[in-house]
């Protein structure tokens, strides 16, 4: 799933990725709301343009690209099924406005991508953690959450190997029919659930001889702390939504909330 | 009054009939550094439990007697807060991590402890200083080599500022350079900061070193205890199956021959010293050998036709790992090899391209005159079988017997040649008794032989055992090593894949040395094993025999000895020469 790999963090220290992920989490909000206000092709363009100088200053330009490409089949489908239903339910011909509106959703559609993997993308499950941990969500939540990224390379690399030691045994996984198929999955999945029991006893007679749970008031080695760009991020992202939303609403050539019904 | 006490100690886990520890009683003094070790089963792993308050705590079931650490009693204080009294280490270094950074792991204990900030960057720095992973700070740990895994556990141990540290078993997943790597730290924490070690090995060639006094523990009962030269050259040691330093049973035979080394030397550095004080520097004259410099010759070199030809093979992961360069290789019918190197090497890869689980990238495999290209694995693994690693990572059956048979029916075998073939499986490996067995209630190293019972049932003509020796205990691995030998005289085409050099010594196989993707050498056993050179480059360390024989080589002595026995017969006709 190319798509997903959008949201896979990579690492770096460009200003974008040591931003207070709650800043960050902010920005992206006014990004997908301000997105969420218009349906129109100018707009949804300079929201969409608004977003690239992130991502050449959070050098993710590479996987940003791989985002869309992803998205690309998605983008499609929106863009052809509105067009179509317009097509059919609207007496079988197309205007102008028509094109104009499908073309804006499927912008709305990047954007949107564009603004979560640029968050996901630069903002550490540690970092993201913190934010939790700040937004009072329980330790066992933050802790079960990092676990789980931590051991998905790990659970890969297991399935890998279990695959390996059936496949010398003959299993082959891509013959027979639908349900063959499935029934082939037994060998591979139940060697994986056992291990992943044994391990889970494992990780927690580790987690007991580190004390895990010693003290409520838990510390960390890590602390947000909004620096003077945080700041100014802060600020324009509000301006921005403040901005956007007068635009939208007090200037005339945008229209209504939902303009899909006057369409004609 | 020492840092550890303990006063006859019984344990039974939950629903087990029989108790796993039987009236231990220790005392450990601050600063000791104990090597421990049993036949697989022994109570080891129980033993460590205790130590930091697992056991009564986690595991419930019956514990009498008393644990005390720095005068702490394991019953009353939680694992919890004796983590800052004494830090245990498990085996699987994968399965004590918990951060997505190596600076945040080492964190991890304090953080969970309360410690403030500044005094946490104070601890962090310290520990990662004592492990040598500094420069590994800011890495992410899923990253990081299994010997760096491992420092790093230990890392985050030490940052809570233990007296006493406890390891299980920390170097089984380990290759012996990554394993002494680990044994230094422990030695510098033990001498520079004075920590009480207790270590859990088979290792023990590598680790007596290091060690002030061994324990012996079998059926959950300390066998022996004391200083190493005096348990290893116990007779109870040796009949409870554990492992013997090399340099120990070289003298054993010696001085049952009247030959006495003062000491006795416990390493190969010591033993040298020893005898060369016996020698005198006369030995240019060459020493009489009985004709074995020609023993490399008698390996098979050429016994039939080609098996598997490997020709110019290079392989890249997909994640842009370039595992294999230019490899070739040709393995006869009916030959033993080891192919040999440290972890990372390209070893796996390269066997996994032997029934077809990998296809090269560039080169070609041929197998039995089939191109690996052309084929399904279905109908390469017939000829190749893989025994992997992990045997929980293919064992999923109700039975044992539907275990062994999954293969066979994948293969399309008559009913009745099924039920034969298993038959014969369970006998070859001598668990007819495990038929109707759950195979996830047996042993580790009983959960392994089913494993490869269910790969040598369909009688492949190839056996390749991926790492067969990790994490077995010294009479699991000399069961293996007659196993072996019995394959080899039934002209089966036997490749091990092992960094297991003690082990390789016994079998002396053609080994193959490989590095960082390529082969660097390969040879007869007696060859390779003393090619200091072609070793270092593939980070394998040499036997424990040939590291004396190596220093000898003023003496006259041929530098490429391998066997004890051998080794003791050579010296023991200079001394006679040389006289008393």
């Amino acid at each position: 799933m190319s798509l997903l790999e959008g949201l896979r963090f990579s690492r770096g220290t460009s200003p974008v990725h040591n931003l207070d992920p709650r800043v960050k989490f902010l920005m992206t909000t006014v990004i997908f709301a301000s997105a969420i206000m218009f349906l129109d092709l100018v707009p949804l363009l300079v929201i969409l343009l608004v977003q690239v100088p992130l991502v050449v200053v959070g050098k993710i330009g590479r996987e940003w690209a791989k985002t869309l490409r992803g998205g690309l089949f998605l983008a499609v489908v929106i863009f052809a099924t509105n067009l179509l239903s317009f097509y059919f339910f609207r007496g079988r011909h197309l205007t102008s406005g028509m094109v104009e509106y499908a073309l804006s959703l499927t912008l709305r559609f990047l954007v949107l991508i564009t603004s979560f993997s640029i968050f996901f993308l630069t903002t550490s499950p540690d970092k993201l953690s913190l934010a939790l941990e700040k937004a009072r969500i329980p330790y066992e939540f933050n802790f079960a959450f990092i676990t789980a990224i931590r051991f998905v390379p790990v659970l890969a690399d297991e399935a890998q190997s279990i695959m390996d030691a059936q496949r010398a045994r003959g299993l082959e996984l891509d013959r027979g029919g639908f349900l063959a198929r499935i029934r082939k999955y037994i060998p591979i999945l139940l060697p994986l659930i056992i291990n992943s029991i044994r391990r889970s006893l494992e990780l927690a007679e580790a987690m007991e001889s580190r004390a895990f749970g010693a003290s409520r008031k838990r510390t960390n080695l890590y602390e947000l702390k909004m620096g003077r760009g945080d700041y100014a991020v802060l600020i324009v992202s509000a301006l921005a939504l403040a901005a956007a939303a007068y635009i939208r609403f007090f200037m005339p050539p945008f229209g209504p909330l939902l303009p899909a019904f006057t369409i004609a | 009054m020492g840092i550890v006490n303990i006063r006859d100690l019984w344990y039974t886990y939950p629903n087990a009939s029989e108790p796993a520890l039987k009236g231990l009683e220790m005392t450990v003094e601050e600063g000791a550094f104990i090597l421990l070790t049993g036949p697989s089963g022994c109570g080891k792993t129980t033993f460590c439990r205790c130590l930091n308050g697992l056991i009564p705590h986690f595991y419930n079931g019956e514990l009498k007697g008393e644990v005390e650490v720095e005068g702490l009693s394991t019953r009353d204080n939680p694992t919890t807060e004796l983590a800052r009294h004494v830090g245990l280490i498990f085996q699987n270094p994968d399965n004590q991590i918990f951060a997505l950074t190596v600076e945040k792991d080492v964190a991890f204990g304090l953080e969970n402890l309360g410690v403030s900030k500044e005094r946490m960057m104070e601890a962090i720095d310290w520990a990662m200083k004592a492990t040598g992973i500094s420069d590994l700070r800011h890495r992410a740990t899923h990253e990081l080599s299994g010997g760096q895994k491992q420092r790093l556990a230990i890392a985050s141990i030490l940052a809570m500022r233990p007296k006493v540290i406890v390891l299980d078993e920390p170097t089984s997943f380990l290759d012996p350079v990554g394993a002494e790597r680990i044994f230094g730290v422990l030695a510098t924490l033990n001498r520079e900061y004075r920590m009480t070690v207790i270590l859990i090995e088979h290792r023990v060639d590598l680790a007596v070193r290091y060690a002030d006094r061994i324990i012996v523990l079998d059926g959950g009962k300390i066998i022996a205890d004391g200083p190493p030269s005096e348990v290893f050259a116990a007779e109870r040691t040796r009949l409870a199956g554990v492992g013997i330093p090399k340099i120990v049973e070289l003298n054993r035979r010696l001085s049952r021959r009247g030959i006495a080394l003062e000491g006795p030397p416990l390493t190969a550095d010591l033993f040298v010293r020893e005898i060369k004080r016996r020698l005198p520097r006369t030995g240019m004259t060459g020493p009489k050998r009985r004709s074995l410099p020609g023993l490399g010759g008698l390996t098979e070199e050429h016994l039939g036709s080609p098996i598997i030809e490997a020709d110019g093979v290079s392989y890249t992961y997909p994640a842009g790992v370039r595992a294999l360069r230019n490899v070739s290789l040709t393995i006869q019918r009916g030959e033993f090899v080891a192919i040999m190197g440290e972890n990372g090497a390209g070893k796996t890869t390269l066997v996994k391209h032997f029934n077809g689980l990998l296809r090269p990238e560039s080169g070609s495999v041929v197998v039995d005159g089939v191109d690996v290209s052309q084929v399904s694995v279905a109908s390469l693994a017939r000829k190749v079988g893989l025994v992997f690693q992990n045997a929980d990572d293919q064992l999923f059956s109700e039975n044992v017997e539907e275990e062994i048979s999954f293969a066979l029916r994948n293969f399309g075998f008559e009913r009745d040649v099924i039920e034969k073939r298993v038959d014969w499986a369970l006998n070859l490996l001598d668990i007819e008794r495990y038929r109707k067995s759950s195979p996830f209630i047996l042993s580790g190293g009983e959960r392994k032989r089913v494993a490869l019972a269910s790969v040598l049932a369909w009688d492949p003509d190839v056996v390749v055992l991926d790492e067969p020796t990790i994490g077995q205990d010294h009479s699991q691995k000399e069961r293996l090593r007659h196993f072996l030998m019995q394959l080899r005289t039934q002209g089966k085409t036997t490749i091990i894949v092992t960094h297991d050099v003690e082990f390789v010594a016994e079998c002396r196989p053609r080994i193959v040395l490989m590095a960082d993707g390529g082969l660097i050498a390969d040879g007869p056993t007696e060859r390779i094993m003393t090619d200091m050179d072609a070793l270092k480059r593939a980070s394998v360390l040499p036997p424990e025999v040939t590291k004396v024989f190596s220093k000898l080589n003023s003496y006259g002595f041929p530098a490429d000895v391998i066997d004890v026995e051998e080794a003791a017969e050579m010296l023991y006709r200079r001394l006679r020469e040389v006289g008393p």
